[in-house]
């Protein structure tokens, strides 16, 4: 089997800080490989222990955090790692990194598999995996806490959506969405660190795969103002708990939200 | 502006019916079976319907674009829901337009092609402004745009044949016990404050008390199984008049779920955690010693904890 992985460093969107002005201080701001890319990374691992496959992790950018992330991936087994190089690639359109990881699955495939994380935890507009699979013409099973391979070609995905569990079954190639409650991605140990470190990072560029990498550039950005009144109880013991709980009924049923 | 809807219950074809009359112009549905045809075409000029079975993303979206080619719209508007990122993603792949998820406003001044599209960025930490040019796709913030009523007279309603799922399905229903946290005046939703499943049992007898649903965190439902469905970007997005939060520390994520509702509560130990900057009222303390004594006095059976 062949699994391409798209990856993404993310930011650590509780972390995030703003200036005065409410401008995000995205420069300040931790960031580090998705954590439901890692579940997909490792749900490709196990993939390739138990049935032999060949994973490669693809990335769209050319911050050093990109590198880093393909660096990650390799450190937690990935064989093959592409980046298509992008300056300023957070203000990518989702639509020209969808294109951008469909080419690459089509220069170093086939691959049977193509997975992503189902919502980045910055983003989180979980659109490109249906966008590639979309691209591509492939079968779509998106936000997949549980992954199988049924058989030789044929791959399972069991999702949480808003009504229900469902329990869908396609013939690969397909794109597969992962969430970050599918696995508990392996910590990878110091030797494969230090090997990732020496492994080559195959860099494409949005011309040699024939496309065009647009930007939105947004007309302004700022902080969510949250407007909430913040009046706060102090419950330290039982006594406490009894005093504060009247309180908080009494505000309750002043605001007409409690009869 | 001609916009192009997609909506799988009643709610979000009411929703989206104001979000299209923001922008003015014709507006049309999509309902993926003939059941909630009727009661579109009361807010629709036309309606379009599919009989599809249970949601499989690749059919769904094919029979949205078949609508679409039908209807030539500038803009497609989809609930943003798991299930409605999805279409957005493959219908404005198929169709090579943009889209924009997390859309909070929208508005286009008239004969003009481009559209300002106000989006949650960040995990919900900040807003943007974009303009986008039609045609496009964007997925709204459920309770962004009120409900609205009925029009006029009935539109019209054309059948989109089914195409075939790209995958074989097994779906199982939710369990719906009681009243359901996208529809209730009063969500009591557990964290991980709570320590063990008989524990949820507190939380439950609250939602009880005060007429309302519960629900939990996304750790409680997919990490112990608690729960089939947690309120969060990621699950359901509710707008009660009253959100209790108990024993949440209320990170974006989950927020983002929640921040429709009129009130706010949160009961947790720790006074640094991030709901108390996001609540109306709040309460530092052990839920185990608050709970019961919100009980008590909304009359519930004192448990003696
Ligand atoms: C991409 C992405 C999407 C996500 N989507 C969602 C989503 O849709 N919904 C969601 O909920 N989460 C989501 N998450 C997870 C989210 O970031 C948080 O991890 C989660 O909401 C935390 O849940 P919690 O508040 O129950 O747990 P914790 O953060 O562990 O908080 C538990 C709280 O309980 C308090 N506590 C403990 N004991 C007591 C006690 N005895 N009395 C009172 N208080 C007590 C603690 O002080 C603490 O504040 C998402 C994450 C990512 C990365
Ligand atoms: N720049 C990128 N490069 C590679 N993969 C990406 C990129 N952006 C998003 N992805 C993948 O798409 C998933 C969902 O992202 P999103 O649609 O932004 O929520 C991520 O978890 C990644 O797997």
């Amino acid at each position: 089997m062949k699994i391409l992985v798209a990856v993404k460093p993310t930011f650590d969107i509780g972390q995030l800080k703003f200036e005065k002005d409410g401008t995000p201080m995205l420069d300040a701001c931790p960031v580090s490989l998705g954590e439901a890319d890692r579940c997909a990374l490792e749900e490709a691992m196990r993939i390739k222990e138990r049935l032999g496959a060949t994973v490669a992790a693809a990335t769209v950018g050319s911050s050093e955090a990109h590198y880093k992330a393909i660096r990650d991936s390799y450190a937690m087994g990935a064989d093959e790692g592409y980046l298509v190089k992008a300056d300023d690639p957070w203000k990518l359109d989702a639509l020209s990194v969808a294109s951008a990881i469909a080419r690459v699955a089509a220069a170093t495939g086939p691959y049977d598999l193509v997975l992503t994380g189902s919502g980045a935890g910055d983003t989180h507009a979980s659109v490109i995996g249906p966008m590639i699979a979309g691209i591509l013409g492939i079968p779509l099973i998106a936000g997949v806490d549980r992954l199988e391979v049924r058989g030789p070609g044929v791959v399972a995905g069991t999702c949480k959506l808003e009504d229900g569990s469902y329990t869908y079954e396609a013939k690969t190639p397909a794109v597969v969405t992962v969430t970050s409650e599918a696995n508990a991605p392996r910590i990878p140990n110091l030797r494969a660190i230090l090997r990732s470190k020496g492994m080559p990072i195959r860099e494409m560029s949005a011309g040699e795969l024939g496309i065009d990498l647009r930007r939105l550039e947004p007309l302004s950005v700022r902080k969510y103002e949250i407007k909430r009144k913040r009046i706060i109880y102090k419950a330290e013991d039982q006594k406490g708990a009894a005093e504060a709980s009247a309180k908080l009924l009494a505000a309750l049923r002043s605001e007409g939200v409690l009869s | 502006m001609r916009v192009l809807a997609y909506a799988d219950n009643r709610s979000w074809a009411a929703q989206l019916a104001s979000a299209a009359d923001a922008l003015g112009g014709d507006a049309a549905v999509f309902v993926p079976g003939r059941e909630l045809a009727d009661d579109a075409a009361k807010l629709y000029s036309e309606v379009f319907f599919s009989g599809l079975g249970p949601f499989e993303p690749v059919s769904y979206s094919a029979a949205f674009s078949e609508a679409a080619r039908s209807f030539k719209p500038d803009l497609a508007l989809l609930p943003c829901t798991n299930k409605g990122r999805s279409i957005a993603g493959l219908y404005s792949s198929a169709a090579g337009i943009r889209s924009a998820t997390d859309v909070i406003s929208l508005s286009a001044r008239a004969g003009d092609s481009s559209i300002t599209v106000r989006r949650l960025v960040y995990g919900g930490r900040a807003e943007a402004e974009f303009l986008m040019s039609a045609p496009a796709a964007v997925c709204v913030v459920q309770g962004s745009y009120p409900e609205r009523g009925p029009r006029g007279g009935p539109g019209q309603v054309h059948e989109v044949p089914a195409p075939d799922p790209a995958s074989s399905v097994d779906f199982k229903p939710k369990r719906r016990e009681g009243v359901q946290p996208e529809e209730a005046e009063v969500v009591v939703v557990a964290g991980r404050g709570i320590r063990s499943k008989e524990d949820l049992e507190l939380v439950k007898e609250l939602a009880r008390a005060l007429g309302g649903a519960w629900s939990v965190t996304r750790p409680l439902a997919a990490d112990q199984g608690w729960a089939d469905s947690w309120v969060g970007i990621s699950g359901l997005v509710v707008s009660p008049k009253l959100y209790i939060g108990v024993g949440v520390s209320g990170q974006p994520h989950h927020m983002m779920g929640a921040r429709g509702s009129k009130i706010i509560v949160a009961i947790n130990k720790d006074p640094g955690a991030p709901i108390f900057e996001e609540c109306d009222y709040g309460i530092v303390g052990d839920l185990y010693a608050v709970v019961p004594e919100l009980l008590k006095l909304l009359g519930g059976k004192d448990r003696g904890l």
